[in-house]
C-alpha cells in the first residue's frame, strides 16, 4: 500500500470525526460542552438522503443536510440561550428529538423502521483526478475523495485562523473564558453563543452528509453510532485548539481503521469497535494526568 | 413558616407538570396530523396499561428499572457528577447476574441468588466508579467519559452474549436461560408483576431520607454544591463524590440484576429501550428528588408501554414516545423567564 491511498483512507475515515471535533471545538471555546453534535449530524445525514433521493439532486440533497444540522443547532441556541435551559441536558434532549424524529419519520411516511435505503441516489462531487497533483503528498490522496473531505482539511486552518487572527474569534474566545469581563467589555456574550452553535451546526451538518452521502447512499437510524461524542473528546483533549483536536480525531479515526484490520485476524468484532471509545478515554485522561502532573506543588 | 413551604414545593411543581403538559399538547397535535384517531390514540397511551391485570403487571415491570437507575441518577447529580452513564451501568450490572447465574447453575437458591444479585451491583458500581475516580482525581469530563463506557460496555455485553452465553437454540442475541430457582418470585394477587418493583419503591423512598435526612446525605449535597468549599470545612468531598458515584452504578446495576432475575430471565442484547436516558429525563423531571423520581418513572413506564398498544389499536408509530422524550427534555429545564439567564450545567436544579 503507498502512502497515498493509507493517507486517503485514513482521510476518508476521520472526515467525519474532525468535522464533529470542529463543530464541539468551536462551541467549547464558547464555553458550552455541546453534546447535541450527535443528533445534529443525524439530522443531517437523514435529510441528506430523504431529499437528495426525492429529488436526484446532490446539490438538494447536501443543502438539505447542512439545513436541516444549521436549523437544529437554532433550536439548540434558542432552548438554551433565550429559555436558560441547561446545555447538557438540553443537548440530550436534542440528540433523543434527532433519533425519535427520524425514526418517527421512517416508521410513519418510508414505512420502514429499519433504514432508508433508496435504489439510486445521486452522485457526490469529487475532487477531479490531477486537479491537486501540485501539492505533495496530500494533493493525491485527496484526488477522487468526495469535496466534503477536501473542505475538512481546509476548515482546520480555517477555524484556527477564524479564532485566532479575526476579531470575532477574539471575542467568542472571550466570552467563553469570562463571560461577565467580555460583558464589560462590550462584547455580546449571547451573540458569540449563538454564532458558535450554529457554526457547530454547520460543521455537524458537513459531517453528516459526508457519512450519508458519499460511499453508503443510505440512512439507517442511530447511524452516527457516538461519533458526536468521540468527536467531544478529541476536543477536550486538544483543549480547543485546532490543530491538536484534528490530529486526535484523526488519531480516533486512525484507530477506527486499524480497528477494520484487525478484524481479518479472529479478534471478535466488539473489541475491535470498541477500540475508538478505549483510546479516547485513555487519551483523555492521560491529557488531565499531564497537567495535574504539572500543577503539581513540588514537594518541600 | 409551614405556608411558604408548601407554596415552595408548589411551585416546585409547576414547572416539571407544566412542561408534561406542553409535551402531551404538543404530541397530540402531532397525532391528529397523521391520524384519524387521535383521541383514540391517546386513549391508547395513557389509559391501556390498566384495561387488564397483565397489562398493569407489564407496566410495572417497566417502570422497575427506570425507578431503580434514576434513584441512583440522583445520588450521582446530587454529587456534582452529571452521570450519563445509567445505560452501560445497567447493562454491566444485568449481564453480570447472568454470567454468574448461568456458571455457577448448580448452587442451591440461598448462595447463588445474593451472589448473582451482588455481582450484578458490583458490576454497575465498577462502571460507575470509572468516571467517579478519574473525575475528583484528575477532573477528567465525567459527561464524555460515562458517554464512552456507555458503548463500551454495551459493545462488551453483545460480545458475550453473542459468543460465549448465548441460547443457540433461540432466535436473536439472549443468553441461555437462568435456572429456575433463582428467579425472583411475582407480586401476589398480580401475575407477571415483578416483586423487584416493590424492591424499587423502597429503595427510593430510602434513598430520599438518607439524601436528606442524614448527616452523611448532606455531605454529598454540599460536596456537590461547591466541592472545594465542602473540603474547606473539613468534608472528605472527594470520597462522598466517589461514593456517590458507586451508589449510581450500583442501583443501575441492581436494576440489571433484577431485571434479569425477575422479568427477563435471561440477557437479551436489546431488553433496554434506553433505560439509562430516559431514567435520567425522570431524575431531572422529579427535580433530583429520590421520592419523586418514582412517579416521574411511573409516568414514564405508562408513556412507553402506552405507546406500543396505541401502535397496535392505531398506526401511530410508537417512536413517538422517543420525540416526545426529547421535546420533554428540551422543555422541562427551560424557563419562561424575560431573559433567559446563561445557565450552567445544573442549573436545572
Amino acid at each position: 500500500m503507498s502512502y497515498e491511498s493509507l493517507l486517503a483512507s485514513v482521510l476518508e475515515q476521520s472526515t467525519p470525526l474532525v468535522l464533529a471535533a470542529l463543530a464541539a471545538m468551536i462551541t467549547l471555546r464558547a464555553n458550552i460542552l455541546n453534546v447535541a453534535v450527535e443528533g445534529m449530524m443525524l439530522v443531517s445525514a437523514f435529510s441528506a438522503i430523504a431529499v437528495g433521493s426525492a429529488t436526484g439532486s446532490a446539490l438538494a440533497g447536501f443543502s438539505a443536510g447542512i439545513f436541516g444540522a444549521v436549523g437544529t443547532s437554532l433550536v439548540f441556541s434558542i432552548i438554551t440561550l433565550r429559555f436558560g435551559a441547561g446545555f447538557i441536558v438540553a443537548g440530550l434532549g436534542i440528540n433523543l428529538l434527532a433519533a425519535g424524529g427520524t425514526l418517527f419519520a421512517l416508521e410513519r411516511w418510508y414505512n420502514s423502521p429499519g433504514g432508508l435505503r433508496p435504489l439510486g441516489f445521486p452522485e457526490m462531487w469529487h475532487v477531479p483526478e490531477g486537479s491537486l497533483s501540485f501539492i505533495p503528498l496530500l494533493g493525491p490522496a485527496l484526488e477522487g475523495q468526495s469535496i466534503i473531505v477536501l473542505l475538512t482539511v481546509l476548515a482546520v486552518p480555517a477555524c484556527w485562523m477564524f479564532l485566532y487572527r479575526t476579531p470575532t474569534g477574539s471575542y467568542l474566545r472571550a466570552a467563553g473564558e469570562d463571560e461577565h469581563a467580555a460583558r464589560s467589555a462590550g462584547i455580546n456574550v449571547v451573540r458569540m453563543k449563538v454564532l458558535a452553535v450554529t457554526i457547530s451546526g454547520l460543521f455537524s451538518g458537513l459531517a453528516g452528509a459526508q457519512l450519508a452521502m458519499d460511499k453508503l447512499h443510505f440512512f439507517l437510524p442511530n447511524m452516527t453510532a457516538g461519533r458526536g461524542f468521540i468527536g467531544l473528546a478529541a476536543t477536550l483533549f486538544g483543549a480547543g485548539h485546532p490543530w491538536v483536536t484534528a490530529s486526535a480525531a484523526v488519531l480516533f479515526g486512525f484507530f477506527g481503521a486499524l480497528g477494520d484490520r484487525l478484524q481479518a485476524f479472529d479478534i471478535p468484532a466488539q473489541f475491535v469497535l470498541m477500540l475508538p471509545y478505549l483510546v479516547a478515554i485513555l487519551a483523555l485522561t492521560f491529557s488531565r494526568w499531564r497537567i495535574y502532573v504539572r500543577n503539581k506543588p513540588a514537594k518541600l | 413558616m409551614i405556608n411558604a413551604n408548601l407554596k415552595g414545593s408548589l411551585h416546585a411543581l409547576i414547572a416539571p407538570l407544566g412542561a408534561i403538559a406542553l409535551t402531551m399538547a404538543l404530541g397530540f397535535l402531532l397525532v391528529a396530523a397523521i391520524s384519524d384517531e387521535p383521541v383514540l390514540a391517546y386513549r391508547e397511551l395513557l389509559f391501556a396499561n390498566f384495561d387488564s391485570l397483565s397489562n398493569f403487571a407489564l407496566f410495572l415491570n417497566r417502570a422497575t428499572p427506570l425507578v431503580l437507575i434514576s434513584v441512583g441518577i440522583t445520588f450521582a447529580f446530587r454529587a456534582g457528577v452529571f452521570n450519563v452513564g445509567g445505560e452501560g451501568q445497567l447493562f454491566a450490572g444485568a449481564i453480570a447476574t447472568t454470567v454468574v447465574g448461568i456458571a455457577f447453575a448448580g448452587l442451591p437458591a440461598v448462595i447463588l441468588f445474593p451472589f448473582a444479585v451482588i455481582a450484578g451491583i458490583a458490576a454497575g458500581a465498577a462502571i460507575g466508579w470509572v468516571p467517579g475516580i478519574l473525575k475528583v482525581k484528575l477532573g477528567v469530563d465525567e459527561v464524555v467519559v460515562t458517554l464512552m463506557l456507555n458503548t463500551i460496555v454495551l459493545l462488551f455485553t453483545s460480545y458475550l452474549v453473542n459468543q460465549v452465553i448465548r441460547d443457540t437454540t433461540a432466535y436473536g442475541a439472549v443468553s441461555w436461560k437462568l435456572p429456575e430457582h433463582i428467579w425472583l418470585p411475582t407480586i401476589p394477587g398480580i401475575p407477571g408483576a415483578t416483586s423487584g418493583f416493590m424492591v424499587a419503591v423502597v429503595l427510593s423512598l430510602l434513598s430520599w431520607v438518607v439524601l436528606f435526612r442524614t448527616h452523611w446525605g448532606a455531605e454529598v449535597r454540599s460536596a456537590g454544591t461547591n466541592l472545594r468549599y465542602a473540603e474547606a470545612v473539613g468534608i472528605a468531598a472527594g470520597n462522598r463524590v466517589i461514593t456517590a458515584m458507586l451508589i449510581a452504578g450500583g442501583f443501575a446495576g441492581l436494576a440489571g440484576a433484577l431485571y434479569v432475575l425477575g422479568i427477563g430471565h435471561r440477557f437479551e442484547q436489546n431488553f433496554s429501550p434506553e433505560y439509562g436516558l430516559i431514567a435520567l429525563t425522570c431524575a431531572l423531571l422529579a427535580r433530583v428528588n429520590p421520592a419523586a423520581s418514582l412517579f416521574t418513572a411511573l409516568y414514564y413506564a405508562l408513556m412507553l408501554n402506552g405507546a406500543a398498544y396505541m401502535q397496535i389499536s392505531t398506526e401511530v408509530p410508537r417512536s413517538l414516545v422517543m420525540l416526545l422524550t426529547g421535546l420533554l427534555v428540551l422543555l422541562m429545564t427551560a424557563r419562561l423567564t424575560r431573559k433567559g439567564s446563561n445557565s450552567q450545567t445544573f442549573d436545572a436544579f
